[in-house]
């Protein structure tokens, strides 16, 4: 047992022992700080119909622990999985294989340590959220328990059941990253719009809100004196809200059994692991397919290298065989079936209807590449090659450009069809905004990259980039879908150009030291 | 060509110094460095290397401050690290290619010159297949054949032997003697043998120092008239070591033969012909 607790607190701690987990926490808190909003902002997080709680201590615990429960069950999976998969590349895989810890102990401490993960978040935000009650001080008294119950029975239930998932989702699919990734997003999707009326069904709410999000209801309706069902929102709603209306909130009484149903929900988490420990191969696949592989040596006569006799090469340091290998790596980089979906992505660009194709396939299209762009900078270092890279003959000005331009030149390659659409029709313009927002996330898969020395972070927000944009919100549109004037192109190309500086600026800095 | 290495440190942390205070000249031919684990002998080599930039002092070849102008360094250079990586997907021949391509090397030439390198190092066979698959000395090689791609004039091997194989380190030491002719060659090794047949020039390190440095015959002196063997009973071993420095021991019948270093050698005892490996040994214990 002591072991066991050790073996999660190393890994907890070599984890959250970097600089891109700090990275992590200030994003969280900035986050955080946008769940409720300030009383003049001109979004809204949770409302019913016209009307918002008081700034009380029961609105603050509830609306905070209800977006962490969503928002960190979404990002959160992102931020840990592929726990097991770092054991692997660290070769630390192969050390653990042999070691006496049982399988079903790994995955549990996999699961705690992604948990304790994301309960470092849940704290944060915890904090953030009374901090923030004193700061918007409505004149309300400070009821700790309002603040405590919430997180307890709603976050803490959900986000360990995420800890839960990713792990199944790695034993499951294994090395399929990308498919891990594609398949948590519909199960995400789905569980959210499991919408449920009926009381006894809000136990199959993995995320617990929607109890808490009914008694609001009640009581709005309350108000209102009216039947019909109230026009709810919980997320990010932009545009000049007009005033909202306010009622008072003060909690809710969890019911025995929707208490109980939280507790299930974690047993059913551990029930899968169990079930799942049988499966789980224990790095022998990877041993297996080497073992495979491997090649039998010929013995032979020892043959020597004359150096003296072999051709001589030529030195050459233009940049474009470089950028030829980078693109060909790149292009080479994960599994051979991501390029049927590439082509699918391709074809659909040609054909759907351009509105369509520009706004929802293009980004999607883009965001499957994450994989291989979100290490651009960071590759060398987790596959160990930076003594290579850094010695080669300027680093900078060959090897950095070639390799975000072969990246940049990736992703305009899959916007391809659309390109020649938008040229046939002659609108220069949007061609330059997507040319623009190839490089804008090249550029900051890039930043983030020299920044953390991680791609987590990255694909976290490259993520929640694409899910804005799909979802129609023009704010955050880097490639130009949405209806803009000539000046958001302006814009937009200064903000390209603010960034490939600060990443060369970054990377140089970085050389120095 | 000259290399110069004038009061070189590096320091890591605060008080904590990977080398401290390093001066040598080298020019052309090989220099073997000795230390034993942590002595700051790849510490040393990354600076060489451009990897990392010396905290004090300077490290410049024929006059060029390579702090200052890296690439002049980088354009000569064939680097082995200690511990390096490589894409385990991209075979041998793209892996070279990749590997050239960074260094700046190409023309018509490239191919053919790849294939005969892994040819000359026993890596023809797997050449089509993942890196990834390779065992621990393929690998080895691969770094060895990355060093060799262009014309390196300044070639630096950290620990090249490991995980080779009797044969394969045989066959490396005949190529690096090959190589020296107009380059200087600098490789790094706790093992005497690996060093004493093929480097002109020897330097031994402990604790981010150098403690001496010279060709092999010189280091080898300090030692000349000290090392004897004898014979002694097992259970005296412990005895023995603590008032005299071991070199190794072996069975004979039921006693030992020790051979050891001293001034004052015990009555029964054989003077023997130093050998570079007691000399290693009393450098770095007795300083
Ligand atoms: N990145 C680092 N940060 C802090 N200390 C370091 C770092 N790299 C090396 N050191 C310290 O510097 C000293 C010299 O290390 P170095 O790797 O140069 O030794 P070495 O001679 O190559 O040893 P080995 O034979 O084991 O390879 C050691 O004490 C080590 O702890
Ligand atoms: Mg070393």
């Amino acid at each position: 047992m002591k072991s066991f607790v050790t073996i999660i607190k190393l890994d907890y701690l070599q984890r959250t022992r970097s600089y891109s987990f700090l990275i992590t926490l200030c994003a969280s808190l900035a986050i955080a700080y946008t769940f409720v909003p300030e009383p003049n902002a001109n979004y809204s997080t949770i409302r019913i119909a016209d009307y918002v709680g008081v700034y009380n201590s029961a609105w603050f615990g509830y609306v905070t622990a209800i977006m962490t429960s969503i928002f960190l069950s979404l990002i959160g999976f992102y931020l840990i999985n592929g726990n097991i998969k770092t054991d692997i590349d660290n070769r630390v895989g192969h050390i653990i294989a042999a070691t006496r810890i049982r399988n079903l102990s790994y995955l549990l401490s996999k699961v705690l340590s992604n948990f304790m993960l994301l309960l470092s978040i849940v704290g944060v935000v915890f904090v953030m959220s009374i901090i923030l009650f004193f700061l918007y001080n409505a004149g309300y008294s400070f009821e700790i328990i309002h603040f405590i119950k919430p997180y307890i029975f709603i976050t803490l239930p959900a986000i360990f059941f995420i800890a839960v998932i990713a792990v199944v989702f790695e034993v499951l699919f294994e090395k399929y990253t990308t498919l891990q990734n594609i398949l948590f997003f519909f199960l995400f999707s789905f569980l959210v719009l499991f919408s449920s009326k009926n009381e006894n069904q809000f136990l199959f709410d993995v995320f617990g809100n929607k109890v808490v999000i009914q008694q609001m209801e009640e009581q709005v309706k309350n108000i209102t004196k009216s039947d019909e069902t109230k026009s709810l929102s919980i997320g990010y709603v932009l545009g000049n809200v007009k005033k909202a209306n306010t009622f008072e909130f003060n909690g809710v009484d969890f019911s025995t059994s929707f208490i109980i149903s939280r507790f299930i929900w974690i047993g059913l988490g551990l029930g899968f692991i169990i079930l799942l420990t049988p499966f789980f191969n224990r790095f022998n696949k990877e041993n297996n397919n080497t073992k495979k592989a491997t090649i039998a040596q010929k013995p032979q006569g020892v043959k020597e290298i004359m150096l003296s006799v072999i051709p001589k090469v030529t030195e050459n340091y233009r940049i474009l065989p470089l950028l030829k290998t980078e693109f060909f790596l790149l292009f080479r980089k994960g599994k051979k079936w991501l390029w049927i979906i590439n082509i699918i992505g391709m074809l659909l660009l040609a054909v759907l209807p351009l509105k369509i194709a520009y706004q929802m396939a293009l980004p999607i299209i883009w965001f499957l590449q994450v994989h291989r762009i979100s290490d651009i900078t960071t590759r060398e270092l987790t596959h160990n090659i930076h003594y290579f890279t850094c010695t080669s003959y300027r680093p900078m000005t060959r090897l950095l450009i070639s390799k975000l331009c072969s990246a940049i030149l990736l992703v305009l390659l899959l916007a391809s069809p659309l390109l020649i659409r938008l040229s046939v029709s002659l609108d220069f313009l949007s061609i330059l905004t997507i040319v623009l927002g190839a490089t804008f996330i090249v550029m900051m898969a890039t930043w983030f990259g020299l920044l953390t020395r991680g791609k987590k972070l990255f694909e976290v927000l490259f993520f929640m980039l694409t899910y804005t944009n799909i979802n129609g919100i023009a704010f955050v549109d880097y490639f130009g879908g949405y209806e803009h004037q000539k000046f958001y192109v302006v814009q937009l190309a200064l903000l390209v150009i603010v960034v490939t500086c600060s990443c060369f600026i970054l990377k140089k800095y970085q050389l120095e030291k | 060509m000259k290399l110069e290495i004038q009061n070189v440190s590096k320091k890591y942390q605060r008080n904590t110094y990977g080398l401290k205070d390093f001066s040598i000249t080298i020019e052309k031919g090989i220099l073997g460095l000795l230390g034993p684990n942590g002595a700051g002998k790849s510490t040393l080599l990354k600076m060489i290397a451009t990897v990392n930039k010396p905290t004090q002092g300077i490290i410049s070849l024929n006059k060029n401050n390579i702090a200052k102008d890296a690439n002049y360094m980088r354009k000569q250079l064939g680097f082995l690290p200690q511990d390096f990586g490589v894409y385990p997907n991209l075979n041998a021949y793209e892996f070279l290619e990749y590997m050239a391509a960074m260094k700046g090397i190409g023309g018509s030439n490239l191919k053919s010159r790849i294939h005969q390198l892994l040819n000359g190092l026993n890596l023809i066979d797997a050449a089509k297949k993942p890196i990834g698959t390779y065992s621990g000395g393929m690998k080895q090689r691969i770094g060895i054949a990355q060093v060799l791609l262009n014309d390196p004039k300044i070639i630096i091997f950290d620990e090249p032997t490991v995980g080779l194989d009797p044969e394969e380190r045989v066959r490396f030491r005949s190529l690096i003697s090959d190589l020296a002719n107009d380059c200087i060659v600098i490789l790094s090794s706790h093992i005497v043998s690996d060093i004493d047949t093929i480097a002109d020039q020897v330097a031994v390190m402990k604790n981010g120092t150098l403690i001496t440095n010279g060709n092999q015959d010189y280091i080898i002196n300090t030692v000349s008239s000290k090392v004897y063997e004898t014979t002694i009973k097992k259970d005296d071993l412990v005895s023995f070591k603590l008032k005299n420095l071991v070199v190794s021991t072996s069975r004979k019948n039921e006693n030992l033969q020790v051979r050891y270093i001293t001034e004052s050698p015990t009555s029964n005892s054989v003077q023997q012909i130093a050998t570079l490996e007691d000399a290693y040994l009393y450098l770095t214990k007795n300083n």
